[in-house]
């Protein structure tokens, strides 16, 4: 049998080719990562991307979340507010109604109720960072004003647009309720509309007819608000919802995408030793039958 | 009946044969390292016998040269698969190179710089933030800088992608003067073959003519046709003659189309050569294959997210209250990104447009400044079908498992190769280099067998003095 005399080169690619993987190896042990290049596991590096993706998503959804609460909160203090001051308005209007008080009592309460007025027009032209809360998408512009006397007119300067909040699985989450449907939202429900009507009830000193009316009215609207509140605690208690279950899913796909791109470096090691030892061994033999051959003998 | 002379001359023949075979033994042992050298065997011949009067006489041995020990379908064979695994080799190291620019993101900070993948997520990311706070300038700032950066990082992995397709080329036109050097030796050879050796092993010259076939077979795909009198033809692997006798035909270069192509006379053999095997094959492949196909993928990525973006972004109001063009024709465009041509050369020509963020169009069309839902359809469209038929996560995602397969692919066919290549190395080796025990035992049988020789010559030699001085010992000696 022939054998090929220079098999010392094919012992000398072995040990290079050992080399390479001790290098291989190292490399991954120092940068923690079992895939550091897409060769290495194509099917990884690619569901790597999409782990990442929605790993930054929730990431980023949480910061989000974090700036709208401040303003969804602002907004409910804001209308609970509103609640606190017309139910005060209504217990004003009550005792006005029952016949016992005097001209001059009755337009101390009529000034009372402007007051309250005037706390509710504040409030509902809230504002958040230097935007106005309660006036749709025109968040630039004053969304309330009053003008003229007994009965004195609100106008609404804003309009009826929504934003929403979109979490990473989609869920539209509403961030704001237009203030005309809060305060202005017309016949039983105007809020202003019947502060503004109860004050000139009053105005004269003398309860005007429709006071009675006005007064139930007003307690309808307060409902309402209460109604339109609901709105935003709802959004609010999605809002958290949605921000933990973010942040639960980042945790769970982190595990996942650490699981899938980090290197097990217990078996690397094995693995390294193992090399180690072929690598010695290669040498040995080389070293040992490198030397000469049968006419060293002659 | 033999005479003590026709002993004398057979045994200077046998003398001399030996010594000759000891000459082919020398150059066997000078040559153990020369690359390409086949070891050579001594031919022995037994002369013819004569017959006088009717008694066989033996006359002898004769040394009638050295042949090489080669098997040429082995060779071949060697040659055919080295073209292979040269291919896969440059391919795979053209290939690796492109890789390189795409590492897999870790999930830290740092290893997040220049990934495309991140810079996707982070844009839209930056989308979704403004939907919480439309009018903010810094959440505006933000989404024009993870604009930069996505568009940054796209046209600068597609210019170091062209930069390395030009590496290649340049790399690929350089071969042309080593196979045209490679194809004129083999012709050379290939007419002094036909004029010294046309009916046997041409010895050295063989040698040499399987070397440069063997340099060749590193260079260019190619198939070896044996002719009439020991001559060689070569051609390319579709049939295009490179050397056929003892004349050549050089390949020349010339640019089409802005990379080379290779000419044989007139004719083009690029992907001829591109599908044929060896270094040249290899580059060739991945210039014209896998670059063209990395590129069109970021081309198609850059152009699916720009004209996307562009579109929705002109659909709404910026912070001035001033629709787009999707608004009001008459208006002047809000495009975020520089608005592709074509997909073509798209991912090199991404940037971005605008420079004011109050320019971002967060607002529906006709809402007022602190709507947002324009930004919330901006940032839904990270998950719509915008880059050919799927999102932009998943389609770079597909994308970088695509580049990552065809890498594995081509590294796990060349180590098949290269192994291969080293088992057909070792039984060309086994049979035709020089293994220096087998000249070791060669030597000593000589030597003996020459000693031997002498040893004879010295007996007649006294015979024949005897013979001479006819018992008289001191006449002659």
């Amino acid at each position: 049998m022939r054998v090929n005399p220079s098999y010392i080169s094919n012992l000398a690619a072995s040990l290079n080719q050992t080399q390479a993987k001790v290098e291989q190896l190292t490399a991954q042990l120092s940068s923690g990562q079992r895939v550091n290049s897409l060769s290495d596991d194509p099917l990884a590096a690619g569901q790597n991307v999409l782990l990442l993706n929605q790993i930054q998503r929730d990431d980023s959804f949480t910061q989000a979340s974090s700036l709208v609460q401040g303003q969804l909160q602002v907004a409910d203090s804001a209308l609970g507010g509103v609640v606190s001051q017309l139910t005060q308005a209504i217990s004003l209007a009550t005792s006005a109604n029952n016949g016992t008080l005097n001209a001059s009592d009755l337009k101390s309460i009529s000034n009372q109720l402007a007051g309250v007025r005037d706390e509710v027009l504040a409030l509902a032209n809230t504002s958040y960072q230097g935007q106005y809360i309660f006036g749709g998408s025109e968040t630039g512009t004053v969304p309330f004003s009053i003008s003229g006397t007994t009965p004195a007119a609100a106008t609404y300067n804003g309009d009826g647009n929504v934003n929403f909040l979109v979490t990473p699985n989609g869920q539209r989450i509403q961030l704001n309720v237009p203030g005309d449907k809060i305060f202005m939202a017309g016949n039983a429900n105007d809020v202003l509309g019947t502060l503004n009507q109860l004050i000139a009830d009053f105005a004269s000193g003398q309860a005007s007819s429709t006071a009675i009316a006005d007064t139930t009215a007003l307690s309808t609207a307060v409902n309402f608000v209460s109604q339109q509140r609901v709105v935003l605690d709802n959004s609010l208690t999605r809002l958290t919802a949605a921000t933990e279950a973010a942040g639960n899913e980042k945790m769970q796909l982190t595990a996942a995408q650490t699981n899938l791109m980090q290197a097990d470096v217990a078996d690397i090691a094995t693995q390294l030793s193992l090399s180690k030892t072929q690598q010695t061994a290669l040498q040995s033999v080389i070293a040992q039958v490198g030397a000469g051959s049968l006419f060293d003998k002659i | 009946m033999g005479t003590i002379s026709s002993a004398f001359s057979l045994i200077s023949g046998a003398l001399n044969a030996d010594q000759s075979a000891l000459s082919i033994v020398s150059s066997n042992v000078a040559n153990a390292n020369t690359p390409g050298y086949t070891r050579e065997i001594p031919n022995w011949q037994e002369n013819d016998p004569v017959s006088i009067n009717g008694l066989e006489c033996g006359t002898g041995v004769t040394q009638t040269g050295a042949t090489s020990v080669r098997d040429r379908i082995l060779t071949e064979r060697l040659n055919q698969q080295q073209q292979m695994a040269a291919a896969s080799g440059s391919r795979l190291a053209a290939l690796n190179a492109i890789q390189a620019l795409f590492t897999p993101d870790s999930g830290s900070t740092s290893s997040r710089a220049g990934d495309i993948g991140s810079d996707i997520t982070g844009f839209f990311n930056s989308l979704s933030a403004l939907e919480a706070n439309p009018t903010n300038n810094a959440l505006r700032q933000q989404v024009l800088s993870t604009a930069t950066t996505l568009a940054g990082d796209i046209s600068n992995a597609a210019r170091m992608v062209s930069t390395q397709r030009a590496a290649l080329d340049q790399e690929a036109a350089g071969m042309v003067a080593q196979v045209n050097a490679l194809t004129a030796s083999i012709a050379q050879l290939n007419g002094q073959i036909q004029s010294t050796s046309p009916g046997a092993d041409a010895g050295v010259l063989e040698d040499q003519r399987q070397q440069d076939l063997s340099k060749l077979s590193q260079l260019i795909g190619m198939n070896q046709i044996t002719t009439e009198n020991n001559g060689l033809s070569i051609a390319t692997t579709s049939g295009m003659t490179l050397v056929s006798g003892n004349s050549n035909y050089p390949m020349t270069t010339g640019v089409v189309n802005g990379v080379t192509h290779f000419f044989v006379g007139t004719t083009d053999i690029t992907s001829d050569l591109a599908s044929g095997g060896g270094s040249l094959g290899g580059y060739l492949a991945a210039r014209d294959q896998d670059i063209p196909q990395v590129l069109n993928s970021l081309d198609q990525l850059a152009y699916g997210i720009s004209t996307a973006i562009n579109a929705q972004n002109n659909a709404g109001t910026n912070l001035n209250g001033v629709g787009g063009t999707g608004v009001n024709p008459a208006n002047p465009s809000l495009d975020i990104f520089n608005p592709p041509v074509g997909v073509t050369g798209s991912a090199a020509a991404m940037s971005v447009l605008i420079t004011d963020p109050n320019n971002i169009a967060a607002a529906g069309p006709a809402a007022g400044s602190g709507d947002d839902s324009n930004t919330v359809a901006m940032a839904g469209l990270a998950d719509f079908a915008i880059v050919n038929g799927r999102s932009p996560s998943n389609f770079f995602s597909n994308f970088v498992t695509a580049l990552g397969a065809i890498v594995g692919e081509v590294q796990t066919e060349n180590t098949a190769q290269t192994a291969s290549v080293t088992q057909l190395q070792n039984q060309t080796n086994a049979l035709s280099a020089v293994n220096l025990n087998d000249e070791a035992v060669a030597m000593q049988q000589l030597q003996r067998s020459y000693q031997a020789a002498s040893q004879v010559f010295a007996i007649l030699n006294t015979i024949m003095t005897s013979a001479l001085n006819l018992g008289v010992q001191t006449a002659v000696s």
